[in-house]
């Protein structure tokens, strides 16, 4: 299995690259589109990732008084969503770039919202967080640009207080092999045009097409889960697979 | 003024740690910094985020070999 294997190298899109080289590279490509990143999303998903979005929401549940640790949390969204439904919580954005951080902040700051949500810079492999203090862990559309997932599974369950949960949204397996077809035309030749356009950067684009690729399908991703310590580990497909929910507790 | 603005939440240092070595930061406000004595790195705080990265914070050491080798001077003059 590549995911697992010990040569010392990543996938960085389909290329190989060398391990220590990965998180480089993709932090190069989040600081590269930060400040179009989110409009680029809707673009690529005509809008359904905010669907996709609120339906992670849905299944977090927030309630006044928790703490989410939002990882690879990018420009927020993820927290704000939570907090609206939760106004008494708290969230910490954590991520790799503080390019996009920067941009959430400022952009946080513009819409009012100032309360309950911090921002910190840190890796989701070597999380900078107490062990046993968060209620919620989230990880939306950030585990596959993770360089070791099973090392940021296992950081996910050490920071989750017991009877915390963790929830990860990412592209996934289409499990339609009709959908597939045009999914694949789509995302191979649109998307990457697109992102030249929308973002100016191809090479970009081309990259989250490609990693959407190599990330572990639904099953295994549950296997892995299990392994890092998850109990009760679950998944929902999400317009058919093209995007899926993986919930585990840590009990 | 910037300065408060920039100010890192305090209920968020409470549960911060080293990435590496998991143990708790002293917090440095003059210098905008969070050091790790067991790592021996001070990590950055840029515009009141902490950058928690190893590769970007400042090693801890040269500073404490400069010192030792001051020392070592001072005691030889």
């Amino acid at each position: 299995m590549a995911a697992h294997d010990t040569s010392g190298e990543a996938d960085f899109g389909f290329r190989r690259v060398p391990t220590e080289q990965k998180a480089k590279l993709v932090r190069g490509v989040f600081d590269r589109v930060a400040s179009r990143y989110d409009l680029m999303n809707d673009l690529m998903s005509g809008g359904i990732h905010r669907l996709w979005k609120a339906e992670l929401i849905d299944w977090v549940d927030p309630r006044p008084g928790q703490l989410l640790l939002d990882v690879a949390g990018g420009t927020g969204d993820i927290s704000r969503r939570f907090l609206e439904r939760a106004p008494q919580a708290r969230a910490i954005v954590c991520d790799i770039n503080q390019a996009m951080m920067n941009e959430g902040r400022d952009r946080a700051i513009d819409d009012g919202v100032l309360e309950g949500i911090t921002w910190v810079c840190g890796d989701a492999e070597k999380l900078p967080v107490e062990r046993s203090t968060v209620d919620t862990y989230t990880i939306a559309f950030g585990l596959r640009n993770v360089t070791r997932i099973d090392a940021a599974l296992a950081e996910a369950r050490r920071v989750l207080k017991p009877g915390g949960r963790f929830f990860c949204l990412e592209f996934s397996q289409v499990v339609q092999p009709q959908i597939r077809r045009i999914y694949d035309l789509y995302s191979f030749n649109v998307l990457p045009r697109l992102g030249q356009i929308v973002a100016g950067d191809r090479d970009a684009y081309q990259y989250l097409v490609e990693s959407i690729r190599r990330f572990p399908p639904q099953e295994e991703l549950c296997r892995r889960m299990e392994a890092a310590g998850f109990d009760l580990v679950k998944h929902r497909n999400l317009s058919g697979g093209i995007a899926a929910i993986h919930s585990g507790w840590r009990l | 003024m910037a300065e408060s603005r920039s100010d890192v939440d305090p209920r968020l240092l409470e549960i911060l740690v080293c990435p590496l070595t998991k143990s708790r930061l002293r917090y440095d406000r003059e210098a905008q910094e969070l050091v790790s004595e067991e790592a021996g790195l001070a990590y950055p705080i840029r515009d009141g985020i902490p950058i928690m990265l190893v590769d970007e914070a400042r090693p801890l050491d040269p500073d404490a070999a400069a010192k030792r080798g001051q020392e070592a001077l001072e005691r030889g003059a």
